[in-house]
């Protein structure tokens, strides 16, 4: 592996020769809408390009995630995933349009996660041109119902019903390179709608706003205790509301997510969160209404897991620093299902939720070259030494 | 009128999608093909295209021998997008320097013809939003599998981009449907047979483009349309169904002084062919007007219709392709 780890920056150029097709590939997929729910055309497309590269097997499971499978070399090395979520943030469903300059890609979604899905369907053809075999099955899976409301539920299926063990996973993500992600914190995230209707505002003095009802559930929530450790916080990250300027607002939605390394104290957040809805609802005599959107457990590698250990040495060895945050991402799954797995980012961007989400071109080849460092050394038994914590 | 034309003469990209079957049979035949990319000011999708179609059809299935970009003066960056990601990028005013410069679409694809080595031509426009290899291979195929189909244009379903990522589903070639089908209908009812004649996408063999000439503006597709079918008739002509092209949306002005040189190519092209006769001379300004101030102001458009000859004329191309004074005698009585 050693070895191996020393020829890595040497790839990166060897990947570079197939630009063209990496950066098609990224396109064509990334310009195939795929708002949540809705992933049926880009599923079409990645398995058409996946069986383009004369993978031995494209499929879909039994959850319509589609799959292409590199058979190895060894039939009783049990497989390794990598996956990207197929799904996108950008609801629109009509075809998006990329805009490719000297050194950059421009268009909604290209950074979650086109450019993932992207790279992820050229793998075949990389180790193709780089004369790379596995030992283990090498399965490439663009997941489906990963974001908001699909609450993972493509990468959930795909691991729980599939039918051998898994050696490890690697998580392929559109930025940021050098991201090293082995741990993921426990989540809910939730929505608290206000609604008031009609008929029982002629039975009041007074007219109660669902936006003001929501500042105050807002600031009962900010008075809430986070710990520093376990570590938790609450994020208030989304607020619509209201019909124009000048009318008292009818309906109100605030979206949060709780986080911490204890999913325990996640729970007891959520529960207190849950009380201040029902006694605001209560006290203002509206309808407040509180539901979890998803959640995860906390789970983790420890950080001298050999796959850690041997994936921030891929990274470095391309001359980048690894930086490690908790994710709430698929990682997650593979964790709670006990198969080690790391989040990878590929290249540097900007603007990610936004249309024009941009990504620099020249990193990827880095980032691709790191894929394959990490499958190498999940080949090599990395996962194989060491059971998850 | 060749009520069969239609039928048998239009495809769908679809059928030409075995590209392995496309690649043998160029082989076989032993053709050269060249892509060219006509450019003005499209930093936006040049690289795209290039990208899209260099990986395609000529990393993954060798098809195209060659992309060539010529540009007309581009002051984005245009040129240096389309060096970077390998194309061969010309300026039309250094091509055939010896001859008198114009600017135009027409001009660009004319010269294409003596920088290019290819046996089949392929011409795309370079603002295509959602290209697809499919837009040459699906012009290709007709060529390649058919030996007497000389010519192949697209027709689409054009969605036009109306904003970032908004598209309405039906419209565009308003200037096809107001003026190029009426005057066909009225001149050559063969021709409407062509659902869009104006496309700017189209490929053909070599010693077809070199033998009519080609205006150098907007005017290029319908001479080429009208001198194709005259000199070989509707046999040679094949149409494309591409599925869908994105396209910048142009302003109803934009379209009237289209539909201006548009109409100046026709009737000049049906004087030559002596099948109609002007008491006088055209004129050559399209004059639209615009509110200023309260007050209409023309804007007066001048547009003189410059054409090429056919390239088979130009010593400079003789020579280059190696064609003797015979052998044009030869091709210009066939």
């Amino acid at each position: 592996m050693d070895k191996f780890l020393t020829q890595l920056p040497g790839l990166v150029d060897e990947i570079k020769s197939l630009k063209e097709i990496i950066i098609t590939n990224i396109v064509l997929i990334g310009q195939t809408p795929a708002p949540t729910f809705k992933e049926k055309k880009r599923s079409k497309i990645f398995r058409e390009r996946l069986a383009e590269f004369q993978v031995d097997e494209v499929t879909t499971d039994g959850y319509r995630n589609p799959i292409g499978i590199v058979r190895g070399t060894d039939s009783s090395k049990p497989p390794i995933f990598v996956l990207a979520h197929l799904d996108t943030f950008y609801e629109g469903d009509q075809t998006l349009n990329y805009t490719i300059k000297e050194n950059t890609i421009t268009g909604a979604g290209i950074l979650d996660n086109s450019i993932g899905v992207g790279v992820i369907a050229s793998l075949p053809l990389i180790f193709k041109k780089l004369d790379l075999q596995f030992e283990s099955d090498i399965v490439l899976a663009g997941t489906i119902q990963s974001i908001g409301k699909g609450n993972l539920r493509g990468v959930r299926h795909l691991l729980k019903t599939w039918p051998t063990p898994i050696r490890g996973g690697i998580c392929v993500e559109g930025i940021e390179l050098g991201r090293l992600n082995y741990y993921s914190d426990g989540m809910i995230r939730g929505e608290i709608a206000c609604s008031i209707s009609d008929e029982r505002n002629l039975l009041k003095d007074y007219t109660p706003n669902a936006i003001i009802i929501l500042n105050e559930v807002i600031n009962e929530i900010m008075n809430l205790k986070t710990s520093q450790r376990p570590r938790s916080r609450i994020v208030i990250g989304k607020m619509t509301g209201g019909a124009n300027h000048g009318e008292i607002a009818p309906e109100a939605n605030l979206g949060f997510e709780i986080r911490s390394d204890s999913y325990k104290i996640v729970k007891k957040l959520y529960g207190e969160i849950r009380d201040v809805v029902e006694g605001m609802s209560h006290e203002n005599e509206v309808d407040l209404n509180i539901k979890t959107i998803s959640n995860l457990r906390a789970s983790r590698l420890k950080y001298n897991h050999p796959l850690v250990k041997h994936s921030a040495a891929v990274i470095e060895a391309l001359g980048i620093k690894p930086v490690s945050r908790p994710t709430e991402s698929a990682l997650s799954i593979f964790l709670s299902h006990k198969i080690p797995a790391v989040t990878l980012g590929i290249t540097y961007g900007e603007n990610r939720y936004f249309e024009n989400a941009t990504m620099e071109i020249e990193p990827m080849y880095q980032g691709i070259a790191q894929i394959i460092g990490v499958l190498k050394a999940i080949d090599s038994g990395v996962c194989d030494e060491q059971q998850l914590a | 009128m060749n009520n069969n034309w239609l039928e048998e003469n239009t495809f769908h990209y679809s059928d030409f999608k075995d590209l392995n079957r496309l690649v043998e049979e160029k082989a076989k035949k032993n053709l050269k093909i060249s892509l060219c990319l006509p450019t003005l000011n499209e930093e936006k999708t040049i690289a795209k295209e290039i990208i899209i179609l260099k990986s395609e059809l000529m990393t993954r299935y060798p098809l195209l021998d060659e992309i060539i970009v010529v540009d007309s003066g581009s002051t984005d960056k245009t040129t240096e997008i389309a060096r970077a990601y390998g194309a061969d990028v010309y300026l039309a005013t250094e091509i055939l320097p010896r001859l008198e410069q114009f600017k135009g679409k027409g001009e660009n694809l004319w010269k294409a013809l003596y920088i290019t080595k290819g046996d089949i031509i392929i011409y795309l426009d370079a603002d295509i939003k959602n290209i697809h290899h499919r837009f040459a291979y699906g012009l290709l195929g007709p060529l390649l599998l058919n030996d007497h189909i000389k010519f192949v244009k697209a027709f689409y379903d054009r969605p036009i981009s109306i904003g970032k990522n908004k598209m309405r589903p039906t419209g565009g070639g308003r200037v096809t449907e107001l003026v190029i089908r009426p005057l066909f209908s009225l001149f050559f009812p063969d021709l409407t047979q062509l659902i869009q004649p104006l496309s700017g996408e189209y490929a053909g063999f070599r010693e077809v483009f070199e033998r009519i000439p080609f205006p150098i503006g907007y005017g290029v597709e319908t001479s080429m349309n009208m001198d194709i079918y005259e000199k070989w008739g509707l046999e040679v002509m094949a149409q494309v169904d591409l599925d869908r092209r994105i396209h910048r949306n142009q302003d109803t002005k934009a379209l009237g002084r289209m539909a201006f040189i548009i109409l100046k190519t026709f009737i000049n092209r049906k004087i030559r062919l002596g099948l109609i006769d002007l008491k006088d001379e055209l004129f050559d300004e399209m004059i639209q007007y615009n509110l200023v101030n309260n007050k209409y102001q023309p804007d007066i458009f001048k547009i003189e219709g410059h054409e090429r000859p056919p390239i088979i004329e130009i010593p400079e191309y003789r020579e280059k392709f190696k064609i003797d004074q015979e052998r044009l005698h030869n091709l210009q009585k066939a």
